[in-house]
């Protein structure tokens, strides 16, 4: 059996090594290194792809539904806006911060703040409805300096700057692959017209020619969301480059 | 009408006052006053100004509300945190001791029903004999208020009395916790006593007296550098007295949950939280005497007797100071290898720093 020891030290070797202890001591007690944040008074400064409160611009959204059919906290519900489209709305309480929805965004149309100290009054509040995310929320600011980390060789330094951190973030959009919706094998068809009922910018239509119902994509109206592609019930749909 | 001069001459306190170039022209200006001139003179007289202002009451009082802000400030720095912060920010904390005490004064005493409940309220009270009593006899510069040539033996002998007051403390609380942490205490009582004073006993063997002030006045090399190993082992030794970081065996807060003193709370756990403070202010002011000359230094102008009070805080300051940094580089022993250090290499230690006191003493470097 290995039995394990004190590692065998000579007297000299202790004294050099209780000289250095209290040489760091003598050390930081005079240029003390920190790594604490006065969090009120000053803001950490937070890269800007930070996972934070989510922003929403319903000009961009082509409600796909990506972002809740991809939410792994199941956080994102779809709700109906008065346009008829469907909208994401974030609840707090289930959100994990992970940012697929903001990955999985085609149009860029959500988008992440470096808000991360948002406060709510109880579990019914969390739930953000649509409207919410598209004004930016209002926050009291009392920090007055930036705090940046900096790490060189061994040690890890505080840098202050006297500036306030703009914790919106301009996010350049995805560059965006035009993708149109495409019947495959139009003589599949069962004309059930789930794909029209599901199209939210109209870009499908029906017309019934001799007792058989004839579907038709409109190329310049699709957006390429790809809900049809999901509800086909024949999987005949396919999303195609442009 | 009583004639005031007739007081202070009877009571004897003309001849023995604090002089202070610097106010002494104010001072003169007051006997206009009726009554201020016997006030002025018995506060100035120098063994009440030892005991009432320096080293004694009012400064322990001042010094002991920053101890831990001290403390916990330097330690903080040193760990790379921030300490005590919230209240007074600007000032970093630095009335939180002010701010805990007043907790403490209005937080209900809990006597819980296996104490023994006499004992249990009496002992943090009475912990403060032992703590303030060798006050009376370490001088600060030439102001002592007990003058004797065995003060030294005096002041080992009631700080020896301490840690019995500590096991008082334990026993009453009756908590297993509390037990444990006064057995402890007891062994390591036993550890560091005898090397702590075999060290003392080197060093009045090498100035030949024992009287503080005497000994102050014969350090024209200081003692550290005569003896270097007696104030290893006095250092040590304090440390483990005072439950500092490599030897809180006794209080051991993440095992024991503070030791003797788990049971108490309110303004009886304020007492108590103190109390390792004073302690530690009356080693530390009897290492300065023993080993860093005691309220010796360049005189300071205008300051005539005080700047030797100056001397002596700022030189005890340095040595407290240092006991607070160990906490920050050292883990704590287990109370089996404290009892090997106790036993084995202090006692060593300071036996040879007694024979090199002896030595040095034939030789008659002093």
């Amino acid at each position: 059996m290995k039995k394990v020891t004190v590692p065998e030290q000579s007297l000299g070797e202790k004294v050099v090594k209780h000289a250095a202890a209290i040489r760091v001591a003598m050390k930081e007690s005079v240029y003390p290194l920190t790594a604490t944040v006065f969090y009120p008074r000053e803001r950490k400064k937070m890269p800007d792809n930070f996972r934070g409160y989510l922003m929403f611009d319903p000009d961009k959204c082509i409600s796909c539904w990506e972002c809740a059919f991809v939410c792994p906290a199941n956080a994102i519900q779809m709700k109906e806006a008065p346009n008829k489209r469907y909208y994401p709305t974030v609840d707090y309480g289930k959100c994990i911060f992970c940012h697929f929805c903001v990955d999985s965004c085609s149009g860029g149309a959500l988008k992440t703040t470096k808000i991360h100290d948002v406060a709510y009054k109880d579990m019914g509040e969390m739930l953000t409805l649509t409207e919410e995310m598209i004004e930016e929320p209002e926050i009291i600011r009392e920090d007055k300096k930036l705090v940046e980390y900096e790490i060189d060789e061994q040690d890890l330094h505080l840098k202050r700057t006297r500036e306030v951190d703009t914790l919106f973030v301009e996010v350049t959009p995805p560059v965006e692959i035009p993708m149109v919706s495409q019947c495959i094998e139009p003589g599949s068809c069962l004309g059930c017209r789930i794909c029209e009922e599901m199209c939210e910018s109209g870009a499908i239509s029906s017309i019934i020619e001799r007792q058989v119902i004839k579907m038709a994509i409109d190329r310049d109206k699709c957006t390429g969301c790809g809900l049809c592609v999901k509800e086909c019930s024949m999987q005949i749909l396919r999303l195609v480059r442009k | 009408m009583i004639d005031i001069n007739t007081v202070i001459t009877g009571l004897g306190i003309e001849g023995n006052q604090v002089s202070v170039p610097l106010i002494q022209q104010m001072l003169d200006l007051l006997p206009e006053i009726p009554m201020i001139k016997l006030l002025i003179s018995f506060i100035l007289w120098k063994p009440f100004f030892a005991a009432l202002i320096c080293p004694g009451f009012a400064t322990l009082g001042i010094l002991l509300l920053f101890f831990p802000w001290i403390e916990r400030k330097l330690c903080g720095r040193i760990q790379w945190r921030v300490g005590p912060h919230e209240i007074v920010w600007w000032l970093g904390g630095i009335i939180q001791l002010l701010a805990d005490s007043l907790r403490f004064l209005f937080q209900e005493v809990i006597v819980h029903k296996d104490a023994h409940r006499p004992y249990f309220l009496q002992f943090p009270f009475l912990t403060f004999i032992p703590a303030l009593l060798p006050l009376l006899f370490i001088p600060a510069g030439n102001i002592v208020a007990i003058e004797t040539p065995y003060a030294i033996q005096i002041i080992l002998a009631v700080i020896c009395l301490f840690p019995l007051f500590i096991l008082g403390l334990g026993w009453a609380s009756n908590s297993r916790f509390a037990f444990i942490g006064t057995v402890r205490e007891a062994f390591m009582y036993f550890a560091y006593e005898v090397p702590f004073i075999i060290a003392v006993l080197g060093m009045i063997i090498l100035y030949g007296t024992s009287d503080p002030v005497g000994i102050a006045n014969k350090q024209s090399i200081w003692g550290i550098i005569l003896n270097p190993v007696a104030a290893l082992t006095f250092f040590i030794a304090a440390a483990m007295a005072t439950s500092r970081m490599p030897f809180e065996i006794a209080e051991a807060d993440q095992e024991l949950a503070a030791g003797p003193h788990v049971e108490y709370s309110g303004i009886a756990f304020g007492l108590i939280y103190v109390l390792c403070y004073e302690k530690a202010y009356v080693l530390a002011g009897l290492m300065t005497i023993l080993f860093l000359g005691g309220g010796s230094g360049p005189e300071i102008a205008g300051l005539g007797d005080l700047s030797g009070v100056i001397w002596f805080l700022l030189k005890t300051l340095i040595v407290l100071t240092t006991l607070f940094v160990l906490r920050t580089i050292y883990p704590r022993y287990r109370l089996d290898q404290g009892l090997s250090i106790g036993w084995g290499a202090m006692l060593s230690l300071s036996l040879i720093a007694l024979a090199l006191s002896i030595a040095l003493a034939q030789v008659g470097v002093i």
